[in-house]
């Protein structure tokens, strides 16, 4: 035998692996039950908020009552609008700016909370190669680790941004089920598909991160999620002021200039983990 | 030119030396039995050789490149303690992403060659964790074999077969090396191991204590008369003032190793009122041999 090996170009090598991850992708019912999981969601969000709304609760002990506010429109659940005269059109607070410190039910119960949610998909990914025992397949035959966290990288971009996708789906459904208007006001078409556009790029600045929790914790999924969470939980403020409702193309670059430094940047410290740490 | 050539690997995690200055030679289209205790550094020096774990120093070089070549890496197959597959699975799904892992074209062909191969075409539509231990390692075989392999790592292959799946595994291997491939196999179950082997290293406390070929091995294993006799502590105490090495094994058969012709020992015996009831000859195996090699490493420390 010829003591000759056909050489693997970071082309073929990439490509290959994007075809094994994909196609791991699509096989998996993890991801299948978190993409029903996504559109499921906003539909009961929708009814049950629309539901509650105006049912008014008492403190037992100050007598306090408190008024339960429901969904004005179906758009509260995708975002709000970052410009303040815009806000207080739509009976938000002028003076705090951009609504990402509304702490009412219809401000925490939205689309955003997915970015937690994404952290489970990356982490029951990663952790399946470990776990499986995949890995000793996988890095047997690729010496570049580079190959790994580049191609995880990008096939749970897709799937993450599928996840924002069908929220939008499952958004669209709930209102006409919960019977509430589609009035957008300080934004429009465009900008909402902008805005969704946006929060699809904005899961490449956070699939990284989980992605380098994640190969930190190899198969040890509790440990991935725990600490995607809390290094997630620094980031998440950012999303309502990066992702309005009246996005533009501005917006949709920034989130992308964002995942691409984060993909790199994150992605070097995860190949750097792999190459230096046990495998088994 | 070897497909593997380890110089001085060690290997320690935290306080535990695993492997301890390894020196390995395998040569190419050689079937390679790595014998060793539990505990011994056998699974390490293989994850190494896999880059699964890094060595803390020495080197380790397949067919004469380093072993963190991709190119080299990318021809090896290996199946280590068990089949790296996905449980929820089907068989056929799993042996689909490892020929994408491995970039084959008519994958599918490809797969069920590899299924026919360790016969298991039958069960491609199971879920992985539906099958049976035996069966999972016959799914890994075919893993390992996946895209032509010029090097093969193998761990405890033998694991769970049964007779039929231990002869499949004999003939794929022999099959292999025909071709060119270079086959590593570690094992404990010697006496399946003896059948294919062509070269063999022993390993202790993380050093090869023995590397040879099986010619060696089979020269190096004495012959011996065995036999059971009436008075069997009369007759040792006979043989053992005639002979120089005579001992009595685990079924009771008294043996002696001296060079010496069966019918002389008998004679012996007889001339001094002792009647054979049984006598043969035979040869130690690889097991024995490895005992041996192993109570003198133990005295030796």
């Amino acid at each position: 035998m010829a003591n000759s090996f056909e050489k693997n170009t970071f082309g073929k090598r990439f490509g290959s692996m994007l075809k094994v991850d994909f196609k791991r992708l699509f096989l998996s019912r993890a991801f299948y039950i978190i993409l029903a999981a996504c559109l499921l969601a906003p539909v009961l969000i929708l009814v049950m908020v629309t539901m509650m709304d105006g049912t008014v609760s008492v403190d037992p002990q100050t007598g306090k009552e408190t008024v339960m506010e429901g969904f004005d429109h179906v758009w509260q659940i995708i975002g709000t609008v970052s410009d303040p005269n815009a806000n207080a059109a739509m009976g938000g607070d002028a003076a705090s700016g951009a609504a990402a410190m509304d702490m009412s039910i219809t401000s925490m119960c939205n689309i955003n909370m997915l970015y937690f949610a994404i952290a489970a998909l990356v982490c029951i990914f990663v952790a399946d190669d470990f776990r499986s025992g995949y890995q000793k397949n996988l890095f047997t035959v690729r010496a570049k680790k580079t190959d790994y966290v580049a191609s995880k990288t990008v096939v749970l971009t897709f799937g993450a941004a599928m996840m924002i996708l069908a929220f939008f789906v499952g958004s669209l459904v709930g209102g006409a089920v919960a019977g509430l208007p589609y009035t957008m006001e300080g934004f429009n078409t465009l900008n909402l598909l902008m805005c969704i556009l946006a929060k699809m790029v904005l899961v490449s600045v956070f699939v990284p991160i989980y992605l380098v929790m994640s190969v930190v914790a190899k198969q040890k999924l509790w440990l991935s999620i725990l600490l995607s969470m809390m290094v997630g939980m620094f980031l998440f403020m950012m999303i309502p002021m990066l992702t309005p409702l009246n996005a533009t193309l501005i917006h949709v670059l920034l989130c992308a200039v964002g995942g691409v430094g984060f993909g790199f940047g994150l992605g070097a410290i995860g190949n750097l983990v792999l190459k230096k740490t046990s495998l088994v | 030119m070897n497909a593997i050539e380890i110089r001085n690997l060690s290997k320690s995690f935290g306080p535990k030396q695993a492997v301890n200055g390894l020196d390995m030679t395998v040569p190419e289209g050689a079937i390679y039995g790595f014998i060793g205790e539990n505990g011994s550094g056998k699974s390490t020096t293989e994850k190494i050789i896999c880059g699964l774990i890094r060595e803390s120093g020495g080197t380790v070089k397949l067919y004469g490149k380093p072993h963190t070549d991709g190119d080299v890496r990318a021809s090896i197959g290996v199946l280590i303690e068990a089949p790296g597959c996905f449980p929820g699975l089907s068989v056929w799904n799993n042996m689909m992403i490892q020929a994408a892992n491995l970039r084959i074209e008519n994958a599918e062909k490809e797969v069920i060659k590899v299924l026919k191969t360790v016969r298991m075409e039958g069960a491609a539509g199971n879920k992985y964790k539906n099958c049976s231990l035996g069966m999972k390692q016959r799914i890994g075989i075919a893993m390992a074999l996946l895209g032509n392999p010029r090097l093969l790592i193998l761990d405890e292959p033998i694991n769970g077969l049964d007779a039929d799946g231990m002869r499949i595994m004999r003939e794929v291997l022999t099959d292999v090396t025909k071709s060119g491939a270079t086959v590593v196999i570690s094992s404990h179950v010697l006496g399946e191991l003896e059948k294919i082997a062509t070269h063999y290293g022993i390993i202790r406390g993380g050093r090869m204590i023995a590397e040879m070929t099986a010619e060696e091995l089979e020269a190096s294993c004495r012959t011996f008369v065995s036999l059971q006799a009436k008075d069997m502590r009369a007759a040792k105490a006979i043989l053992t003032s005639r002979f120089s090495h005579v001992e009595e094994d685990e079924a009771g058969y008294l043996r002696v190793y001296d060079e010496v012709k069966t019918e002389e020992v008998v004679k012996y015996l007889y001339d001094r009122g002792i009647v054979v009831t049984e006598v043969g000859t035979d040869k130690i195996g690889l097991e024995e041999y490895y005992i041996d090699l192993m109570k003198g490493a133990r005295k030796n420390g």
